[in-house]
C-alpha cells in the first residue's frame, strides 16, 4: 500500500514536471518579437518594424496606395488593402515575402476578420458594402449592403458582431457576425472613422467633432468625450483610451472611468493610427506627416523612440503581429 | 510685410467641410532665406492684420511653426490643412522656410475619376500656390 502511494506520488510529480516543461517550451516558442506592418501610402510599400529592437527589418513592395492592414495571427499573414490599384496584398509573416496579390473590383478601406480567421471583412468605401472573403480561398464569397462610406471595421469577439463606421453618415452599424443582419444603427459624433471594440463596448474617433463616442452594446447608450483636433483612431488598454489627434500631432489619453482626457502626448506629424504591442507594453502610432512611427511606453506615457518608415505611413487597422 | 500678408490671406478665403476620397495628398517645399531664423519667425507670425478673417489653428513658438486651415470653393482640391515652419539655415543669418500641405482631390465618387478632379490635378494646384508663395515670402522677408 505504501509502495503504491509512493508510485502515485512519483507519477503525479512526473505529470506536474511535464506540464511545467511543456509550459516553458510553449512560452519560449511564443516569445517572438512583435512586428508592426506599416502601410506607406506615398510610396506603395509596407515597412516591417521589429518592435522590441525598434528598427525597420524590411520594406516590401505592395499595390498602389496601401492603406488598410489586418494581421491574421493564426495564419501568420498580413493582409494589406491598396486603395488605388484596388487589390489586396497578402504577406507571409514568417518570411516577410509578398505571397499573393488579389484583384478586387472595389476600393478596400478597413479590414478585419472573425475570431477563427475563416473570413475577412472589408469595407467597400464607394459602394456602401462589406465584402466577405474566405481566408482559405482568398476570394470574395459574398457581400452585404451597409450605410454610407463604410470606413472602420472591427469584429466583436464577445458578441460575434461586425461593427463598422459610416463616416459621412455619422453612424456606427452593428451586424450579426453569422448572417450579416443589422442589429443596430447608432448616431455618433461627426465623421466617425477609426473604431475599436472590446467586451461590451465600441469606441469611435469622430474626425470633425474632435471627440470619441463610446457605445455600450448592452443598451446602445452612448457617451461622448472631447479629445484633440481631428481624431482618426482609438484603441483601449486597461481602463484608458488612446486617440490620435491628426491635426494636433498628439495622442490623447482618456481615463474611461472618469470619462475625460487626462493627458496629451506629443508624437510625430499627423498621427493617424495606433495599435498596442502587449509583448513590450508599448503603444505604436503611425505618423502620416512624419513618415515614421512613434513608440510610447505605456507605463510612463513617454515617447521612447520615433522610427523612420516610408512616405505617408498610415496603417489603418490592427497592424501588430504578436 | 504687406506682400506676405497678401500671399497668406489669398489662401484663406473660405472654410468649408467636404467629404473626400481615401488618399490624402502631400506637398512639401522649402526655400532658403538670407535672414536669421528669429527674424524670419517674427515676420511670419506677425498676423495682426488678418487674424479676423483667416483660420490660424496654432502658433508654436518653440518649433517656429504656424498651422492653418484653408478650403476655397473654386480650387481643384479640398480639406486643405498646412503648416509653415522656420528652420535653421547653413549659418546664423540664414533660415529655411518649409511649407507642408495635406489635402484631398475633389472627386469623391467611385473611379473612373474625371480629368481635372484627380490627385495629380490637386497636387499640381497646391504646388502652384506653394512654390510662388515661398518665393514671395522670401522676397518679402529679405526686403524687410
Amino acid at each position: 500500500m505504501i509502495f503504491k502511494d509512493q508510485k502515485n506520488k512519483i507519477i503525479t510529480l512526473i505529470i506536474i514536471l511535464s506540464i511545467f516543461l511543456l509550459y516553458f517550451i510553449l512560452r519560449h516558442t511564443n516569445n517572438h518579437t512583435a512586428l508592426a506592418y506599416i502601410t506607406n501610402q506615398g510610396e506603395d510599400t509596407v515597412s516591417v518594424i521589429d518592435l522590441s529592437n525598434k528598427r525597420e527589418l524590411k520594406k516590401i513592395n505592395v499595390g498602389e496606395s496601401p492603406l488598410g492592414v489586418h494581421i491574421l495571427s493564426r495564419n501568420k499573414l498580413a493582409v494589406i488593402g491598396n486603395v488605388k490599384s484596388r487589390t489586396l496584398s497578402v504577406i507571409d509573416i514568417n518570411s516577410n515575402i509578398l505571397l499573393k496579390t488579389i484583384p478586387l473590383n472595389f476600393t478596400p478601406l478597413g479590414i478585419t476578420s472573425d475570431t477563427s480567421e475563416d473570413r475577412l471583412f472589408i469595407t467597400d468605401w464607394f459602394n456602401n458594402k462589406v465584402a466577405v472573403l474566405s481566408v482559405k480561398k482568398l476570394e470574395v464569397v459574398t457581400t452585404f449592403n451597409v450605410g454610407l462610406t463604410p470606413s472602420g471595421i472591427v469584429f466583436n469577439k464577445t458578441l460575434n458582431y461586425i461593427v463598422i463606421s459610416n463616416r459621412d453618415q455619422n453612424t456606427i452599424e452593428i451586424y450579426e457576425g453569422g448572417n450579416y443582419k443589422l442589429v443596430k444603427k447608432i448616431t455618433t459624433g461627426l465623421h466617425p472613422f477609426g473604431i475599436h471594440t472590446i467586451g461590451h463596448y465600441v469606441y469611435s474617433a469622430n474626425v470633425y467633432d474632435d471627440s470619441i463616442s463610446i457605445i455600450n452594446l448592452n443598451n446602445f447608450s452612448t457617451q461622448v468625450i472631447r479629445v484633440g483636433m481631428h481624431p482618426y483612431s482609438v484603441v483601449t488598454d486597461k481602463g484608458f483610451a488612446f486617440v490620435t489627434n491628426t491635426q494636433d500631432d498628439s495622442i490623447s489619453i482618456v481615463d474611461l472611468n472618469r470619462g475625460k482626457e487626462i493627458e496629451k502626448i506629443a508624437v510625430g506629424e499627423n498621427p493617424e493610427n495606433l495599435s498596442i504591442d502587449s509583448n513590450d507594453n508599448q503603444l505604436i502610432v503611425t505618423n502620416w506627416g512624419g513618415d515614421s512611427i512613434s513608440i510610447i511606453d505605456l507605463k510612463t506615457y513617454k515617447v521612447i523612440k520615433e522610427v523612420k518608415t516610408g512616405l505617408q505611413s498610415r496603417a489603418f487597422g490592427s497592424f501588430i503581429y504578436q | 510685410m504687406t506682400r506676405l500678408i497678401t500671399v497668406i490671406f489669398a489662401l484663406l478665403l473660405s472654410f468649408q467641410i467636404f467629404a473626400h476620397g481615401p488618399t490624402p495628398q502631400k506637398v512639401q517645399e522649402s526655400i532658403t532665406v538670407n535672414i536669421s531664423p528669429n527674424k524670419a519667425w517674427a515676420a511670419l507670425k506677425d498676423f495682426s492684420e488678418f487674424t479676423k478673417i483667416m483660420k490660424i489653428r496654432s502658433v508654436d513658438e518653440e518649433s517656429m511653426k504656424v498651422k492653418y486651415e484653408m478650403i476655397k470653393k473654386d480650387v481643384p482640391f479640398s480639406d486643405y490643412n498646412a503648416y509653415i515652419v522656420i528652420k535653421n539655415g547653413a549659418n546664423e543669418n540664414e533660415s529655411v522656410i518649409q511649407w507642408t500641405a495635406r489635402f484631398y482631390r475633389t472627386y469623391k465618387l467611385n473611379p473612373p475619376i474625371p480629368e481635372g478632379q484627380d490627385d495629380e490635378t490637386a497636387v499640381a494646384a497646391v504646388k502652384a500656390i506653394v512654390l510662388p508663395g515661398l518665393e514671395s515670402l522670401k522676397k518679402s522677408l529679405e526686403v524687410k
